[in-house]
């Protein structure tokens, strides 16, 4: 830990983490306005002491509407991260501990799934599903699921081969003994580290399905969603689109930042 | 690289995009409404739309319509597109190249800018340089593709002050330059991504090309440092970043998706969402294959390159 | 003796600023090597033998600090010099041989064209004389078409080829002093052996001045005129070879020096009364990789690739078996057949039963038979206490009452002379001695009747080699277990073993008896083993 706060890109990670999750937990009580009520009067205006952010093509605050965005965004983001990396996970270590013809299978049906660019598959599997947030979050797990099982596998054979690995089977330990207690508990880290990064790009992905109108729904105060409704207005007032789109980078960010950081920690070779 | 690898590498690749088409044509199959109440319309009456089913063969098993599909497919027939009564592989193939274009001038800008940036960014390591490709990586790939088009759009396509076209498309045939007006702003912004992630990853690629064994020992030949960088390190370092690149493809593929709807780009992408939009399903299934191909060769193309780069790979 | 010296170390300290403070890394060295002297530079691992390399070569990491002293060549004082100046001078007056070949060479030039550049550029010739000069270099090193070595990649020459090439390099400028970084540790015992007969020869033909660093005592003792020990980063003795190594007077040098493996000196047990035996391993063969199907297709003639192939051997109750061979030879896979951690065709019959597969293995037999690998590091799980890991085989094989197992846990530690609170401590904080002490106290734990021993001391320093291997025939001595100790240490294995097995190519190619290790009719393969590695007389009868 000490050595993850000395290093400078862990600690702004952490620091954006801090404030994003902050505002996920909190925003929609910190919000100076209500983020749907419309000031007719103050339309598409830039930063003021009344509107510290500015307001959108209908006056609502733009502040209050990110705050209250806040949630739904990062809620997305891990949500749907969770659900590929477990059902991936679960799938990956199936491959790595089977072995044989069962890897192989998992394997090559993998391939074939990762073969497809990743949002495109999302989007697909978006139309089938139908639009929502829901929907949307479902379709992220599923196309981030392959990927992870790949990443899970692989840490799972790394582990297979270290010694002490072998000294459980050669003890005649069971199974589950040597899954459960010798190879998991040594392979989560890369897993871990993985998923961290990826809940920046379920938030990506996410907003982009919600700027595409295949995620959230107006009213919803889904930041890739406000982009998009206030795309029209853009030359007008750039802060109605530069400031939803910058929250969803600071977020991402938040996470590659921290994501990396624990990298370095997990990783030996590369802490010192 | 002997033949047998090659070999191995198409049958994997064909094994690969079987199960793609098994994956394409599964979804398709299970979107709500089929080609018959496509092609009728909602206010179908039960009657013609079973005659429809008929006509159109959805009727018979789904197997055998899986069949008949890949049939077409390795004899260039995709069908008809359900919306625009044109055959899709006319449909698909102009937008095809229009996309093309738009992703090799991405991919060409930045293997000449992105490489350089990550070998310089390791070689002066700790450095101001360091830090700024540092930051300019973690910004651009923490931005999705549309929060960087929009930005872009502000910058240098408002009405004050219009450097570029805020969309469209202009043939190369008939005006080259207005063409390349039109490419650059979509091409940077799928440009800005890769760049940031590419040149991050070259970086660290390079860091460990430099702390390894050989360039100690190069470096303690006397060799000067020019030489070490250019003829020692950097070579070993293409490899991997070569393997990045293919890699980042995919991500290329997807963001031409969306590049090319905010820019209003007549590619594959812009009809892909389309045909997802108007449920035209022989659209949908060849765009996704075709894509798929693309990928699973630009990653055969750069396995074919990181064989000539390395003599540990070629000679395996 | 007016002569200048072509290395002159005088008082020289050297410190890392770290973020726990300032580390001394060197402490008030000196030392002096006159023109064609070779001098050894012994230590164990951490001493800061290397350190003294890069500080000469002036290749220090951005966090290092010259303290105080001097280093010159030939004179000429080398701490001043800026980096233009160091790179004109290194390759061409100080040259260096590295440890490792294959990771020395870069993987992607051909190796002539790395031999060449150092001509080019130290030399001024053009292209074509520099790689006519490089093939005569090459040529001297023994090898016997240079010109087509040349055109080769690293990987496709053996570890003994490379270091040839990197010895070429490394001489061609005709340097006044090579530093030789431990050039034989990471090759074979024959290929070693070689590469210190072309390090004699070209000694001989040029005069060179040599700093020669190694952790090898016997080795240091057959090559070098004069010698450093370095412990910590002081050196503790100097003088010429013969003089400290007959009479050391530092304890650190004493103690190094009676960790050195005396073949005639056994530490081994009493030999076990005849008895039936109690591991048979009958005609076993290990076959890897089976061909793709593609390979087949395209009609290529199949080859098979054997880590073993019919291999026989026995243990007897209460013996320690050697086994002896170069890395490759298959006697790792023997380990790991015995342990059922490979498959294999043939038998295996231990305590009157026989097993013809892998899957055969019940848990009686697991039980039974204990492992003990290599690598301390990786041998102990990191996320499970010391106190975890030892409990495991008592409660799997059910050896004492639950309550209990923390009282013998403490037993096994003190058994292998650990202090008992280390059962609450993590792999990581421990050292690799006594991470390599655990694993063994886990496979005595079981009570097994024949303990593997994998290569057990290769990772470990010289003095803790000895310790290790005193504490295991002292293990074998109050449980009675027998053992099967592979290593590729011929002087090692001839204190500890009462029989010796030898491999090549996955084959068994002689077994004998310790006590006819010298007798006439032992295969050629075993002779050329053991004279590669013979004990200078200087090393009988010390004692810490």
């Amino acid at each position: 830990m000490r050595d993850f706060l000395r290093n400078p890109a862990g600690l702004v990670g952490l620091c954006l983490l801090s404030i994003v999750i902050g505002a996920a937990l909190f925003g929609p009580w910190l919000a100076p306005y209500d983020p749907q009520q419309f000031h007719p009067k103050t339309r598409l205006q830039g930063p003021s002491w009344d509107f510290w952010l500015g307001t959108d093509q209908y006056g609502r605050d733009l502040l209050s509407r990110i705050l209250n965005g806040a949630p739904s965004t990062v809620f997305f983001g891990i949500g749907s991260t969770a659900l590929g990396v477990g059902v991936g996970s679960v799938i990956g270590v199936i491959a790595g501990v089977a072995g044989g013809r069962t890897d192989s299978v998992i394997m090559r049906v993998l391939d074939g799934l990762l073969a497809m660019p990743e949002l495109l598959f999302t989007l697909l599997i978006v139309t089938f599903l139908g639009g929502g947030t829901t929907q949307a979050m479902l379709a992220v797990a599923v196309t981030f699921a392959p990927g992870m099982a790949r990443i899970a596998r692989s840490s799972v054979l790394s582990v297979r081969t270290r010694e002490y690995v072998m000294a459980a089977t050669a003890r005649g330990e069971s199974r589950a003994w040597i899954v459960g207690r010798e190879v998991l508990p040594n392979a989560l880290g890369p897993i871990i580290v993985e998923a961290t990064i990826r809940v920046s790009f379920a938030i990506m992905i996410g907003a982009t399905l919600g700027f595409l109108g295949l995620g959230a729904q107006p009213p919803s105060t889904e930041w890739g969603l406000m982009v998009a409704e206030a795309r029209q207005f853009m030359f007008r007032n750039p802060w109605c689109v530069a400031v939803p789109g910058l929250a969803i980078a600071f977020t991402a960010m938040g996470f590659n930042l921290f994501g990396d950081a624990l990298r370095d920690a997990f990783d030996p070779k590369r802490s010192r | 690289m002997t033949l047998a690898y090659l070999l191995r590498r198409l049958g994997a690749i064909v094994v690969v995009l079987a199960i793609v088409t098994v994956a394409v044509f599964g979804i398709t199959m299970v979107l709500p409404g089929n080609a018959a109440l496509m092609i009728l319309g909602e206010h179908a009456t039960p009657e013609n739309l079973v005659a429809m089913e008929r006509q159109l063969g959805l009727d018979r098993p789904v197997w055998v319509q899986y069949g008949t599909w890949v049939w077409g497919v390795l004899h260039g027939d995709f069908g008809m597109s359900l919306r625009l009564s044109l055959p899709v592989a006319q449909v698909v193939g102009e937008a095809f190249w229009n996309s093309a274009w738009l992703a090799l001038m991405a991919l060409a800008g930045v293997t000449v800018i992105a490489i350089p940036l990550g070998a310089l960014a390791a070689l002066k390591r700790g450095s101001v340089w360091d830090l700024v490709i540092g930051l300019f990586s973690y910004v651009g790939t923490a931005m999705p593709e549309f929060v960087t088009a929009t930005l872009l759009l502000i910058l240098f396509a408002s009405p004050e002050w219009p450097v570029m076209p805020a969309g469209g498309y202009v043939a190369p045939s008939e005006d080259f330059l207005g063409f390349l007006r039109h490419a650059i702003l979509p091409a940077g912004t799928l440009g800005l991504i890769l760049m940031a992630h590419i040149s991050r990853q070259v970086r660290s690629e390079m860091s460990e090309v430099l702390s390894s064994d050989y360039i100690r020992a190069a470096r303690l030949k006397g060799l000067r440092g020019r030489r070490v960088v250019w003829r020692h390190a950097l070579p070993n370092s293409l490899a991997p970043a070569v393997a990045v690149i293919s890699l980042d493809v995919g991500y290329l593929l997807g963001g031409i998706i969306v590049v090319e709807e905010i820019f209003a780009w007549p590619g594959l992408g812009r009809t892909l969402i389309y045909a997802l939009q108007n449920r035209d399903l022989p659209v949908i299934q060849a765009i996704t294959l075709l894509l798929a191909v693309v990928y699973a060769l630009s990653n055969l193309i750069a396995d074919i390159i990181i064989a000539w780069l390395d003599p540990r790979v070629r000679h395996a | 003796m007016t002569t200048r010296p072509v290395l002159d170390v005088q008082d020289y300290s050297l410190a890392y600023d770290t973020p726990e403070g300032e580390v001394m890394a060197l402490k008030s060295v000196s030392l002096a090597i006159r023109p064609g002297e070779t001098h050894a530079l012994v230590g164990e691992s951490g001493s800061g033998k290397s350190t003294l390399a890069w500080a000469i070569m002036r290749y220090l990491p951005d966090n290092a600090r010259d303290v105080s002293g001097r280093i010159a060549l030939s004179g000429e004082p080398l701490l001043g010099k800026t980096l233009p100046q160091m790179e004109a001078l290194r390759g061409k007056r100080i040259a260096m041989v590295f440890q490792d070949p294959s990771s020395s060479l870069n993987p992607t030039m051909r190796m002539g064209e790395q031999i060449a550049e150092v001509l080019m550029r130290h030399r001024g010739m053009d292209k074509a004389a520099a790689w006519t000069e490089a093939e005569a270099a090459l040529a001297r090193t023994g090898i016997q078409r240079p010109a087509e070595m040349m055109q080769r990649f690293p990987h496709e020459a053996s570890g003994g080829e490379k270091q040839r090439v990197v010895i070429a390099t490394a001489f061609a400028c005709n340097p006044e002093l090579i530093i030789f970084d431990e050039p034989t540790t990471a090759l074979d015992i024959l290929t070693a052996q070689q590469i210190l007969d072309l390090f004699l020869r070209l000694r001989q033909e040029t005069g060179v001045a040599a700093l020669y660093i190694s952790h090898d005592l016997g080795l240091v003792a057959r090559i070098a005129d004069t010698v450093s020990v370095i412990h910590q980063g002081e050196i503790v003795e100097s003088g010429p070879v013969h003089q400290v190594f007959r009479a050391p007077k530092d304890a650190y040098t004493r103690a190094l020096m009676a960790a050195v493996p005396r073949p005639d000196e056994r530490i081994a047990v009493p030999e076990p009364a005849p008895a039936r035996p109690l591991l048979q391993v009958q005609g076993i063969s290990v076959r890897y990789g089976a061909d793709g199907w593609l390979t087949r297709l395209l009609g290529k003639e199949s080859v098979p690739f054997y880590g073993a192939r019919d291999v026989s051997f026995q243990v007897h109750p209460g013996e320690l078996l050697g086994l002896v061979g170069a890395s490759g030879s298959g006697k790792s896979t023997m380990a790991q057949v015995v342990s059922g951690l490979r498959d294999f065709t043939g038998t295996v019959q231990f305590g009157g039963r026989d097993f013809t597969a892998r899957g055969d293995f019940d848990r009686a037999y697991r039980r039974d038979v204990q492992i003990v690998f290599q690598h301390p590091d990786s041998s102990l799980n990191p996320r499970q206490t010391i106190g975890t890991i030892l409990s495991r085989p008592l409660r799997l094989y059910r050896l004492c009452p639950p309550a209990k197992v923390a009282d013998r846990v403490r037993e096994l530690l003190e058994m292998v002379l650990l202090p008992p609170e280390f059962a609450s401590r993590y792999p990581h904080q421990l050292s690799g001695g006594q991470k390599q002490r655990v694993a063994i106290a886990r496979a005595f734990a079981a009570e097994p009747r024949l303990v593997i021993c994998d290569e057990i001391t290769a990772a470990l320093d010289v003095s803790v080699q000895a310790a290790v291997a005193r504490l295991l025939t002292d293990l074998q001595r109050k449980s009675g277990a027998a053992c099967l100790f592979i290593t590729h240490d011929l002087n090692l294995i001839r204190q500890l073993a009462h029989r010796i097995a030898v491999m090549q190519r996955g084959q068994v190619v002689d077994s004998f008896d310790v006590a006819d290790a010298n007798s006439p009719d032992r295969h050629p393969y075993t002779r050329a083993l053991l004279d590669a590695v013979p004990l200078a007389e200087e090393f009988q009868g010390v004692t810490a």
